[in-house]
């Protein structure tokens, strides 16, 4: 038995199915292992990139199943490993249980500047959980162990495993032992206590029984933990309305009539009114992100704030804190649905006042919708969204890729399915929807997966159709072509005098692109189009590319300029009546 | 700004301290000074850094992200009323001994060397404020090297 046997007997051990990945030579040993094996289904990226967004997709939508995976992605050494770099990093940020695998050069030419050689190890420790590297075969089998104990126990996150060539060839030690079932890392100081504690839950209890005008929070914790019906029975018993970070979509049917939608920056009206003058924001399994809470000074200035948050890190980081609650969201909201001081009051008056707030965009953007074209009668992406979300009825899985088409996405999409909603959020990483998507949809074989992106975001990993050819992979993939970086050119046009700095971009022919990888693709450029193209994507057994031709001009509102506060919030299309949009600038 | 000290222990695996020197960096402060040592318990190191902060939440962060690394077991800021602060510093210098010997009732240090009339190495120890105080009164222009080990910190 040599390393490589340990290294793939570890991944099998711990339920890894697929591995998504690229050859080259530091890790040959293990990838002529595992053909040997037979046992993984191995699934050849185009870049190394995409292998980690694909494996951030599986774990990401495999969670919600009955059979959750942890993705694993393989690399070799030196450019195969910095190709890592983005989709670790983006891991990082979302919380994404992934275990990455790297070979490195042999033990005796590390640090010499060998072919190939880079130290991944310390590029990647500030951009995941931990990270190791088994420097002999022994070493092997309970560290892979302990990196999946590390990247699924409490707060999810990347772990590197850096192994070098040699270490993978030799034999392990005659006296080797280990025993996969009675592994516990030892790892002392890392501690997490799922259970709330019973006082701070009293505190919290008699808090949210006093409130007047409370809003709850749902975030990335509420999928993480599983917990979206819970959270939707808590919010019914005590009747409080429910925001959403971007993240926390789809934990809670999004037509739910306590759902005020998302919150922050491209947020509700609703949402970001009602968060200004609540008096509690009871938030679940979120980090209060600048994108979120815009400028902090100006930030729920009334309000208590519980906080339940399985890392205590995140606890008074940017906001303060009332009352603290450090465990997993799913078993606290258990103990607060059981907790017989559990009170229902019908909150008429606030509730009515957050009608009120649906209201001030409601007339306009049913108007924008309905009409399905901007000014210089193009489509618009949230008349394609609401279509696709019409037609689907909001039961289908949507991986957006980062820019305006992801924030129309989350608004205008109405999820039905929970944990169907699979973005990346926190580093924003343009380029992430396709080869994600690949990974929600081996994760969830029978659902229909939608990935949706922009000409720029499709360009950046536009390669990954490869995989999508080699792999079958059915997948219905839009294009939103505005001809421009949509998101940059809306602060452009807001922020900086319609100047439209490096964002025009020229798109090649996607058809001939999509004919290249033998996948089907229809291009829609008129509103009557837009159903019928959707109809004929879900209906094509396989991929599907379908490119809509978009209004460069749309824009995503309200919008919270960056650095504002919730008061600061855009309602108005530029244009359309200047005066109600203020003077608050950006900075990106 | 004020000096803080944070005590914290951790299991003593490669990369530990690169980690923790990241996250210090990554919070945009200069380290004061960075001790570590092994403890009574086999496989766990102690360190002790200190910095410059007068923001008790920012302290606090750094003391919460130092705990959620893996290897991480404990970290708590340790505050001068409550703790012994220390360090030890090796000076060579250039001065007469007569001078030395009026020193010696009121400073901790021990010669380790007599080169010759006027030029010893010696070692003294107390807190950073004692060896400061102890530099100042020799008079800095005699010194022609100095080492110190910054601090290392213990709970009263």
């Amino acid at each position: 038995m040599t390393g490589k046997n340990k290294m793939l007997q570890a991944l099998k051990n711990n339920g890894v199915k697929y591995i998504f990945g690229y050859i080259g030579g530091a890790i040959m040993p293990i990838f002529d292992e595992m053909d040997k094996m037979g046992t993984f289904t191995f699934v050849m990226s185009r870049n190394e990139q995409g292998a980690t967004f694909m494996a951030q997709g599986l774990s990401r939508a495999s969670l919600s199943t009955a059979t959750p995976q942890v993705g694993v992605c393989m690399a070799t050494s030196g450019p195969g490993a910095m190709n890592l770099t983005t989709g670790i990093a983006d891991a990082y940020m979302d919380s994404i249980p992934v275990i990455a695998v790297t070979g490195q050069v042999a033990t005796g030419v590390i640090a010499t500047d060998a072919f190939q050689e880079s130290d991944v190890v310390g590029v990647m420790m500030p951009i995941s959980k931990q990270t190791y590297m088994p420097l002999t075969p022994d070493d092997v089998e309970h560290t892979v162990h302990e990196a999946f104990y590390v990247a699924t126990t409490g707060r999810g996150g990347p772990v590197l495993i850096d192994i070098p060539k040699n270490v993978q060839d030799a034999p392990v030690s005659e006296e080797y032992h280990f025993d996969a079932n009675t592994f516990y890392p030892d790892l002392p100081g890392f501690n997490f206590h799922p259970v709330p504690e019973r006082d701070v839950i009293q505190r919290a209890m008699s808090m949210i029984n006093r409130s007047s005008r409370p809003v709850m929070f749902c975030g990335h914790g509420v999928i993480a933990s599983n917990a979206g019906k819970l959270l939707q029975q808590f919010a019914e018993k005590v009747n409080i309305p429910i925001a959403f970070t971007l993240h926390g979509l789809s934990a809670v049917p999004a037509d739910h009539p306590l759902s005020l939608g998302m919150m922050g920056m491209h947020g509700t009206v609703e949402a970001n009114r009602a968060i200004m003058e609540a008096d509690l924001l009871i938030s679940f399994g979120m980090r209060f992100d600048d994108r979120v809470t815009g400028k902090l000074a100006e930030y729920a200035q009334n309000a208590d704030v519980i906080h339940v948050e399985i890392d205590p890190s995140e606890i008074d980081k940017n906001v303060p804190t009332t009352v603290a609650i450090n465990a997993d969201v799913g078993e606290t909201l258990k103990v607060l649905l059981a907790d017989p001081m559990l009170t229902c009051k019908p909150r008429t008056r606030w509730l009515e006042t957050i009608e009120s707030y649906r209201k001030i965009m409601a007339a306009d953007l049913q108007e924008e919708i309905a009409s399905c074209v901007g000014d210089g009668g193009k489509i618009l992406m949230k008349s394609v969204v609401h279509q696709l979300s019409e037609l689907t009825q909001g039961k289908d899985l949507i991986v957006p890729d980062v820019g305006q088409h992801q924030m129309m996405a989350a608004r205008f999409y109405n999820f039905q399915t929970r944990n169907s909603w699979f973005a990346s959020g926190g580093a924003g990483t343009m380029g992430s929807s396709l080869p994600m998507a690949i990974g929600v949809k081996l994760a969830r074989p029978d659902e229909r997966v939608w990935s949706i992106s922009g000409d720029g975001g499709f360009q950046m990993n536009m390669q990954e159709l490869g995989t999508i050819m080699e792999q079958q992979i059915d997948l219905k993939i839009i294009i939103l072509n505005n001809g421009y970086l949509g998101m940059v050119r809306q602060w452009q046009t807001l922020f900086y005098d319609g100047r439209y700095a490096g964002t025009p971009m020229q798109s090649p022919n996607f058809g001939i692109i999509a004919q290249g990888y033998s996948i089907p693709y229809r291009k829609v450029e008129i509103p009557d189009d837009i159903t019928p193209a959707l109809t004929e994507a879900m209906e094509h057994p396989g991929p599907f590319i379908l490119e809509f031709i978009c209004d460069p001009a749309e824009v995503i509102l309200p919008m919270i300029p960056s650095g504002g506060g919730f008061g600061d919030m855009i309602v108005k299309r530029p244009g359309q009546d200047v005066s109600a949009t203020n003077e608050a600038q950006g900075e990106e | 700004m004020k000096r803080r000290a944070i005590l914290s222990f951790m299991l003593d695996r490669p990369g530990v301290l690169n980690k923790v020197s990241l996250l210090i960096r990554k919070k945009m402060y200069n380290v004061d000074t960075l001790t570590v040592c092994s403890s009574r318990v086999p496989g766990i190191s102690r360190m002790t850094i200190t910095l410059r902060e007068d923001d008790q939440a920012k302290v606090t962060q750094i003391i919460k992200q130092l705990e959620k690394f893996t290897e991480v077991i404990s970290a708590k800021e340790l505050d001068t009323d409550h703790s012994y602060w220390r360090e030890v510093a090796i000076i060579k210098l250039e001065v007469e001994s007569s001078r030395l010997e009026t020193l010696k009732d009121q400073y901790n240090f021990e010669v380790l060397e007599q080169k010759s009339e006027d030029n010893c190495i010696l070692q003294v120890a107390g807190s950073t404020s004692q060896i400061d105080n102890f530099l100042n009164e020799i008079g800095r222009e005699y010194l022609i090297e100095i080492a110190r080990t910054g601090v290392t910190a213990m709970e009263k």
